[in-house]
């Protein structure tokens, strides 16, 4: 789920970014650092324009200057319960892996309906009902999360197929 | 789950009641049973006294698990003493065999949360990761078994063995060197024909950053897609590589575009959890029986009985395995100047297959996993080698940090040096210094020698594409895969009765005991290998480095899997002997007394090794001299050889611990130490013994026929303190020669019998009276000086010969007591 939430990030500037286009430098260095990032919580998706910068302070013995950005983000949440899009990245005996963004998930077998079954001989390796339904690499899937964990910089789901994938909608949800 | 009295409650306890009867639904963390304990309190009055009072304290028993009751342990009333008593068994909705990122896949709990409750964790439950391109994934032991009991059906049942490739100088050649680009723009280009087919590709996310836009070429083994193509209908094929997941992953689109060989079965270094070694229990955690590997590496399989070693693909000269610096270090700490520099400068061992005259398809210098002595590199490192070394990171970090940093060395190198070109064009200064420095260094290096020269041969035609290892691979795989099939079927239907009782209608015992009729390719493959060579022992000469531990070398671990012996002496056993064949080791001179020994090149090893049958060993015998063969009476040396080998200790590194005479005096001592540290200091220059080896004798023997004594004394003194007789003799130090003229002077002092003959002798023919005395130990000595006399064409009296030869073998019985002696 997306949400617009405001951030705080202290940058570091080399001496040799003072000038003029000192504002620019730290727009810059806002954007290739924040941007795509992932919190262990949440992901960064997109720095809006405005921003504050405070004032910068040289730090003693380095040079370096220093200064607070707040900024205003679009980022994204994944929570229990929620409905995903993904892409399908690689198709295994025990399940499947799906990118979800910056959200790596996992259906394992036990979460694929039980008339889709694991075909290994086929070229490359699918999930198949032997009808319409394939699941193979590059798949587009939509699955729901039963599972969340979130390490520093990194979040696993566990997703499943076989609840009812309505959208998802934060309030009615039984997590 | 099993739940068991924890440790840590007031033993013992008494349980009051169950709380859940049989087939229950329990929670975690709530009540099981409600017990009670006693203990000693001290327990005040209100009149200030105290008293120890016993007292009973009720208290809970919390399920640490949810699931259905399934059978009691305890009844109300039991007493349990002691932790780890069974109490109850309760069945669990779900064991979490599968985890994903610390999720269980099955049931999406997070499987790290520890509470008061928690005896295991979670994760412990699964901990086996057996996916080829996930790290998050794990599985439990019992899950892994059941996944590979359900692929070694479908297996066997597809007729199939699993196979693990390997890309790097087995399948493929990459190089970074842009060059290649130009050639195949360049149809005038002699290089042409064979780099028009490379294929290149970049990596966004590369790991060498600060390469931009960094382009890898590929090489694929000649015939790789027909191979494929064939070998898939026998193997279900994996990718097990060193080189990153995006390096595996874009090779990979090149030599399988469809997809149809490995499918996402690609397993890379980000995969593999140690960054040195390379395991089958990574992808196989549970059983190997059914597993092939094709490397061109050994080591790092740890010798695995697995393990089909191919002949390495070197298609660009010196690019050498781009991913090496992931491995792990193919040389050792301070083996660095002998081995650093090859790497760079490994000449072509383009099609060993084709051109049995190469003379050694492997890099040699670059196997050994043991360390060579300090001092054979110490000193002579040029600055090249330096250099060299520092880009070929010699220095065998661990820190991966530094591996990328030397992989990423070594594309700049071959991206701004462009080694090809260099070579191609021959016309870069440094390039030839590079060159000269390079045939100065190896004359040092034992083992550097013959490579240096077939580098030099190959120049000029600078990419051959006549490799023809795939043959000799799917062959090798053709014949597992047909000899595990033929026992399978052979297992499968020999026990008769088994099959009637089937027909009969009884329950097959067939399904439990799929074990029992699956060969185990782990038997199967070190059984067919060792037929080979078996009966034949080996002896290594100047193949092996210096102060290796021959016997744990890679070269004789590799041939005593095919079921030869190696020994380290030549002595009646000895069948063949592999030997360098810019070089006459003593060894080779021993053994080419005897007829029925044969003298091999290294690339007749390999032949052997790759193709795993007993190579025919004709075009690859080392031509030994004919008077060395035929010179002197076979039968007399077999005994010398007896008699010596003891003492000789057959390998040069030895001569530091060779018997030393007893009479010497503190100054003998002394230049003994010098002359030692000499040896030790220039051991390079062992190769040129054979020349001036002989020069030296004949010095020899001139001195010796007018005073030994003195002779003897400037010997030993050289290098030392008499220099201007380091110019002549100090040439020649080399560890056989030094270990021979130390045997014969041994020889002189004690037995003034043979110095008698020799002296006398010697008045007429200036050499051959050595082979009198000398023979026995110094064969080198007398033999070289047979083939000087037959060499020189003089019109020998052959009677005289025989009597010489005849005081030989009657002197080599004293000479044999004085052996002991020592």
């Amino acid at each position: 789920m997306f949400f617009l939430k405001e951030l705080e990030k202290t940058i570091q500037l080399h001496p040799s970014y003072f000038g003029p286009l000192i504002r620019s430098h730290i727009h810059r260095e806002l954007l290739t650092k924040e941007e795509g990032s992932s919190t262990g919580k949440f992901t960064i998706v997109c720095i809006l324009d405005s921003f504050e910068i405070s004032d910068g302070q040289v730090i003693p013995g380095s040079g370096y200057a220093e200064y607070i950005v707040h900024y205003k983000a679009i980022v994204w949440r994944p929570y229990k319960g929620e409905v995903m899009d993904g892409v399908v990245t690689s198709v295994i005996r025990s399940g499947f892996f799906v990118d979800c963004g910056s959200l790596q998930a996992f259906v394992g077998r036990s979460m694929i309906p039980s008339d889709i079954k694991f075909d290994q001989t086929a070229t490359p390796a699918q999930w198949t009902d032997n009808g319409e339904q394939v699941i193979e690499k590059g798949t587009n899937i939509r699955i729901k999360i039963k599972g969340l964990r979130s390490e520093v910089d990194k979040m696993y789901a566990i997703g499943t197929m076989k609840e009812a994938c309505y959208p998802f909608h934060p309030l009615l949800s039984s997590s | 789950m099993k739940l068991r009295s924890p440790p840590g409650l007031h033993y013992p306890i008494t349980v009051v009641e169950l709380a859940r009867k049989h087939d229950d639904e329990i929670q975690r963390s709530s009540p099981l049973f409600t017990y009670y304990y006693e203990s000693v309190v001290t327990e005040g009055n209100k009149y200030g006294e105290t008293n120890e009072v016993k007292k009973k304290f009720p208290a809970k028993f919390d399920s640490s698990a949810d699931g259905i009751i399934g059978q009691w342990f305890i009844k109300n009333g039991t007493v349990i003493h002691r932790p780890g008593v069974d109490l109850v068994e309760i069945e669990e909705p779900c064991t979490h065999e599968i985890q994903f990122g610390s999720l269980c896949a099955n049931c999406g709990k997070d499987m790290t949360e520890v509470d008061y409750l928690t005896e295991e964790r979670n994760v412990d439950r699964a901990t086996i990761n057996m996916t080829h391109d996930n790290i998050a994934l794990l599985v439990s032991q019992k899950e892994a078994v059941r996944a590979e009991e359900d692929s070694k059906r479908r297996l066997l049942g597809a007729k199939k063995l699993s196979l693990i490739v390997d890309l790097d100088q087995t399948v493929i050649h990459t190089t970074c060197e842009r060059t290649i680009a130009e050639w195949q723009a360049d149809p005038e280009n002699p290089n042409y024909e064979a780099v028009k087919d490379v294929r290149s590709f970049q990596l966004a996310d590369d790991n060498v950053a600060n390469v931009a836009a960094n382009w890898y070429y590929v090489k694929m083994r000649p015939g790789l897609k027909d191979f494929f193509d064939r070998v898939s209908t026998m193997y279900e094929m994996h990718v097990y590589t060193m080189a990153t997941r995006a390096y595996a992953q874009a090779v990979a689109k090149i030599i399988d575009p469809d997809r149809r060989y490995f499918g996402d079965r690609i397993l890379s270094r980000d995969e593999n959890y140690t960054d040195k070694l390379k395991t089958l229990h990574r992808l196989f955690p549970t059983n190997t029986d059914m597993v092939v590997i094709i490397d061109d590496r050994a080591d790092i399989w740890h010798y695995s009985d697995n393990l089909i070693r191919v002949p390495v693909f070197n298609f660009f000269p010196g690019a050498g395995d781009i991913n090496a610096s992931f491995l792990p270090k193919q040389q050792e700490l301070v083996t660095s100047a002998v081995r650093a520099p090859l790497p760079e400068l490994t000449p072509i061992k383009d099609s060993i297959g084709a051109e049995g005259e190469t003379a050694i398809p492997f890099s040699v210098a670059g196997k050994p996993t043991e360390t060579v002595s300090t001092e054979i590199s110490n000193g002579t490192l040029t600055e090249l080698e330096q250099q060299l070394l520092s880009m070929s990171g010699g220095d065998s970090p661990e820190v991966l940090e530094q591996q990328v940093k030397e992989q990423e060395k070594v594309i700049i190198s071959q991206q701004t040096e462009r080694p090809l070109l260099q070579k191609q064009l021959l016309l870069d200064q440094e390039d030839e210094a590079a060159e000269a420095e390079d045939s100065e260094q190896p004359v040092e290096a034992e083992n550097g020698d013959t490579q240096s020269s077939e580098h030099h041969r190959h120049r000029h035609g600078l990419l051959h594409d006549d490799d023809r290892g795939l043959d000799l691979i799917e062959e090798c795989l053709n014949r597992v895969h047909r000899s595990f099939y033929d026992e399978y079927q052979k297992k499968k239907t020999g026990p008769q009765g088994g099959r009637i009782a089937e027909l009969r209608g009884e329950k097959s015992p067939k399904k439990r005991t799929l074990e029992e009729f699956v060969p185990d390719v782990k038997v199967l493959m070190p059984r067919m290998k060792r037929e080979v060579l078996a009966g034949t022992t080996i002896v290594f000469s100047g193949i092996i480095p210096l102060g290796l531990d021959v016997q744990f070398s890679d070269f004789a671990l590799w041939i005593k899997s095919f079921g030869a012996e190696v020994s380290l002496n030549v002595n009646r056993q000895t069948t063949h002997v592999i030997a360098n064949p810019d070089r006459k080791t003593t060894k080779v001179k021993k053994a080419a007394r005897n007829p029925h020994i044969k003298i091999v090149n290294a690339d007749w090893m390999f032949q052997c090794c790759t193709r795993w049958e007993r190579v025919d060993e004709a075009p690859y015998v080392i031509e030994v001299d004919t008077a060395e063969r035929g010179g002197s009476p076979f039968e007399d040396l077999e005994d010398d050889d007896l008699a010596v080998t003891g003492d000789e200790e057959g390998d040069n590194a030895d001569e530091a611990v060779s018997p030393v005479e007893l009479d010497m005096s503190d100054e003998k001592w002394q230049s003994l130490g010098d002359e030692f540290q000499d040896f030790m200091d220039e051991s390079e220059d062992t190769d040129q013994d054979s020349n001036s080896d002989s020069e030296s004798i004949h010095s020899d023997t001139g001195a010796l026929a007018d005073s030994k004594r003195s002779k003897k004394k400037r010997k030993r003194t050289t290098g030392s303190t008499d220099v201007s007789d380091a110019e002549d003799s100090d040439t020649s130090v080399n560890s056989t020669s030094r270990l021979q003229r130390r045997k014969k002077r041994v020889l002189e002092r004690v037995t003034s019998l043979t110095n008698v003959v020799s002296a006398d002798k010697s008045s007429g023919l200036p050499s051959p009276e050595t082979t009198g005395p000398e023979e026995g130990q110094g064969d080198e000595d007398g033999k070289n000086a047979v083939a000087a006399n037959f060499g020189g064409g003089e019109a020998e009296d052959e009677d005289e010969v025989e009597a010489e030869l005849l005081a030989g073998f009657q002197n080599s019985d004293s000479e044999g007591d004085d052996e002991s002696q020592e």
